[in-house]
């Protein structure tokens, strides 16, 4: 057990801190700390001192709700490395999607190979980026929207305190969304490049990782959740999520329910009505919106009950629907 | 003090010749000069090596295929003859019409007597039927049939079926003979404890043991030179090509000899594949010279049990290989019919000639089926990916109107029909290419249509973490 668990540090934990494609890489994590220091020195006017206490409050670090991001991301690496074979791979959208476009177009359609390479790469890069981002926006959006994916996603919301790690706090249900979410998106983009632009098609990258994924992620992403609140300039904010929009998604206030369900882009919430711009000096307190139950920091909490409260959802829907056939005498 | 200055070098030097020694012995270098060993042997032979009869008839594939192009476009009964002569016969006085003299590539032999006298190839034709190809007619039937439409078809290719005769014939005759001989007959039952024992002579007076002569004639089946172990894959290649006299004339007498120093049929497609870094041929060459050198090392006493099944060992590893040699062969195939019909398309769009590509198609797409109808005469049981890839490329390449064979009638005529999308045809390409590669575990694979999609999807990373957004 213990020989398993070291191996397991040391093939899945470990790691991910020193992968460029992950956002807990160790790189990313000093980038967000400079930005964050930065920001509540110069525009905060904060001395060193109160700046490292905000950075590294206990609360935000150690709390109990911090210890349940740690418990979570622990346990989730072992169950998706059971999960994740089982679920939807992008391999098998991509060979749908590129056999589909023979179909389709009777044949391989090549299109102008006069492009210089550049351009097809960041054009691959761009549309894989929009569209993964786009996906997210949707994909969260019903999360909070469809109740019985709220009770999943709950779990990541009942967090108290946030920190880099708390992005690690899901459960395993949406975990799986995600994954085939991100199956479905790199697959149908990978496939729609390669049919029309063959072996000129690569993916942009910066230390193996896309360029758009390792900007977001050196420009602070892991500030999105920290005790660091760093606002964008109000039009930026109407494009790009800063750290402060998703501390407003976070928010237990009413009136910030719903809002800033986009990752990178805030463009989707101000296209699709739930954008929430940032404001100075706002005092937030993280959590569930008026229903923050007991225990949702242990094990129960956080694997269990998600999974009751779904069927409970699931059975009041099913049991409506079936009142709803009787009534009208549909059978 | 100063013995041990003159210990330690001296202990130095013994440990790296016998390291080196060692390593020498793993493999000797050359398949060939094997002792005899048969007991009471009173004759004057002093090596047990021995498959003269093999190399004759890869000769004699090499020579039908050559007259299998030679076709005018009607029914010629001399041509018909002359081919079955190379079939069926056994006729002394027959030409080598394949592989001859090329530039300063001399070649020993003119005739295939003077090789081995008396050989056919229909009586080593695997006799099962081929379910890939139409007419439900076994091994022999099958190649008879070619030879038939062949000797009337112009050039050996047929347009109104897209049939390409000598690639055809020769793709499935190396597995339907060679393959099919070596593996599921020399590397199968003839490895049987009471099937030519070793204990006794192969024939009374031979001058090799039962064992010694099976193991000789799988090898001389798989159609690589003696000295292929000491030979690039490029090298081993180039031979067959008749490019390099100097790698080829191992012996340096001036001369190609055909029974020992040309690289013919599978041997030459391992090389191939090996060019992209895969080890196909030397695995078989050598797990065949290390099979040699147990039946040798027994002295010509019965192989014990515990022999037999290290040879039955090196016998699995041959033919583990040699089919994959095959699957990367239709492998690498499957992705020339992919592009070809990527070609006809952008030529059929822009209404220019598309005959030149259309025949290059039509050549493509009979390698690729004779591989294909090869791989089913090892005697293993390809289960649901045999099925699943006859019916992916179906009796014949999707035609430019849509129309693919379909049979062969009461008269012996192909038969063309349906309305299959050359679009639809490429995407049977894409799967075999992936039923090839996932059955046989293939490495080579060349000319992979998806292969760089498969590059893209890696590059792009894992989404096996959970994580949040």
């Amino acid at each position: 057990m213990i020989e398993q668990a070291e191996q397991l540090w040391l093939s899945e934990w470990l790691p991910a801190f020193f992968n460029p494609q992950k956002r807990i890489f160790w790189g990313y994590l000093l980038s967000s700390l400079l930005i964050a220091l930065l920001w509540l020195r110069l525009v905060k006017k904060m001395n060193l001192r109160s700046s490292a206490i905000q950075i590294f409050n206990r609360h935000a670090w150690i709390s109990r709700s911090a210890l349940a991001d740690y418990k979570v991301m622990i346990i989730n690496t072992l169950l998706m490395l059971m999960l994740s074979p089982r679920l939807l791979a992008k391999a098998t959208i991509a060979y749908l999607v590129f056999n589909g476009m023979h179909m389709l177009f009777d044949g391989r359609a090549f299109l102008s190979t006069d492009l210089p390479q550049w351009v097809i790469a960041l054009g691959f890069t761009l549309f894989l980026f929009v569209l993964d981002d786009f996906a997210r926006y949707w994909l969260h959006r019903w999360l909070h929207t469809v109740p019985i994916l709220w009770s999943f996603h709950k779990v990541h919301h009942s967090a108290t305190a946030l920190n880099p790690f708390t992005v690690f706090r899901t459960h395993p249900v949406e975990a799986a969304l995600f994954s085939v979410r991100s199956a479905l998106v790199h697959g149908f983009t990978t496939a729609l490049f390669f049919f029309f632009f063959g072996d000129q098609v690569t993916l942009m990258m910066v230390l193996g990782a896309s360029i758009f994924t390792f900007s977001f992620n050196l420009l602070g992403a892991n500030l999105r959740h920290s005790p660091v609140s760093i606002r964008y300039w109000d039009l930026l904010e109407y494009i790009i999520m800063s750290p402060a929009q998703h501390h407003i998604h976070h928010s237990t206030a009413k009136e910030h329910l719903n809002k800033n369900f986009g990752v990178v882009l805030s463009f989707w919430d101000w296209v699709f009505g739930s954008l929430r711009l940032s404001r100075a000096g706002e005092q937030l307190n993280f959590g569930l919106s008026g229903e923050q139950p007991r225990g949702q920091n242990s094990l129960k909490g956080l694997y269990i009950e998600p999974i009751h409260e779904a069927g409970v959802v699931f059975l009041r829907f099913f049991s409506n629907h079936l009142n709803f056939i009787k009534n009208n005498h549909i059978i | 003090m100063n013995k041990l200055f003159i210990k330690i070098p001296a202990f130095l030097l013994i440990t790296l010749v016998a390291t080196s020694l060692s390593f020498g012995s793993v493999h000797a270098n050359t398949y060939g000069n094997f002792p005899v060993t048969v007991k009471n042997y009173s004759g004057s032979k002093k090596d047990s090596t021995s498959y003269t009869g093999q190399m004759a008839r890869h000769v004699l594939h090499n020579s039908l295929k050559k007259l299998t192009g030679k076709g005018n476009g009607k029914p010629n009964p001399e041509l018909k003859a002359k081919m079955l002569s190379y079939y069926v016969g056994k006729d002394k006085g027959r030409k080598i019409i394949d592989p001859t003299t090329k530039d300063d590539f001399n070649i020993k032999q003119t005739m295939v007597d003077q090789i081995s006298k008396g050989k056919n190839l229909k009586g080593k034709t695997y006799k099962g039927l081929v379910n890939g190809f139409p007419g439900q007619m076994t091994g022999p039937e099958v190649i008879e049939f070619m030879i038939d439409k062949a000797s009337s078809t112009k050039g050996g290719f047929d347009p109104l079926t897209g049939y390409n005769y000598p690639q055809l014939l020769s793709k499935f005759m190396m597995g339907a003979v060679f393959y099919s001989q070596a593996v599921n007959n020399y590397l199968d039952e003839k490895l049987e404890a009471d099937n030519k024992p070793n204990n006794k002579p192969y024939k009374k007076g031979k001058h090799y043991t039962g064992k010694e002569h099976v193991w000789d004639e799988a090898f001389g089946y798989f159609g690589a030179p003696a000295h292929a172990m000491q030979l690039s894959a490029k090298q081993a290649y180039g031979i067959a090509k008749k490019k390099d006299m100097k790698v080829a004339d191992a012996n340096g007498d001036g001369v190609v000899d055909l029974y020992t120093e040309m690289t013919f049929a599978h041997a030459y497609y391992a090389a191939d594949s090996d060019k992209t870094g895969t080890k196909y041929m030397h695995t078989i060459v050598g797990a065949f010279i290390d099979g040699r050198k147990l039946i040798s090392d027994a002295g010509g006493s019965a192989l014990t049990d515990e022999q037999r099944m290290q040879l039955m060992g090196y016998a699995k590893t041959i033919k583990t290989n040699w089919e994959k040699v095959i699957a990367e062969a239709a492998f690498k195939y499957a992705g020339s019919c992919y592009k070809d019909l990527e070609k006809l398309r952008t030529i059929v769009e822009s209404n220019g000639d598309a005959s030149k590509a259309f025949a290059a198609y039509g050549k493509h797409w009979g390698e690729m089926k004779g591989f294909l109808m090869a791989l089913e005469t090892s005697g293993r049981d390809l289960g649901a990916a045999g099925v699943r890839m006859n019916r992916l490329v179906g009796y014949g390449p999707v035609l430019l109107g849509g129309g693919q064979v379909t049979g062969i009638d009461a008269s012996g005529n192909l038969q063309t029909g349906g309305n299959r999308s050359m679009g639809e045809y490429q995407v049977h390409m894409i799967k075999l290419q992936k039923l090839l590669g996932d059955t046989f575990d293939l490495k080579a694979r060349k000319n992979d249509a998806t292969g760089q999609m498969d590059g893209l999807l890696k590059s792009l990373g894992t989404s096996r973490s959970a994580e949040n957004d």
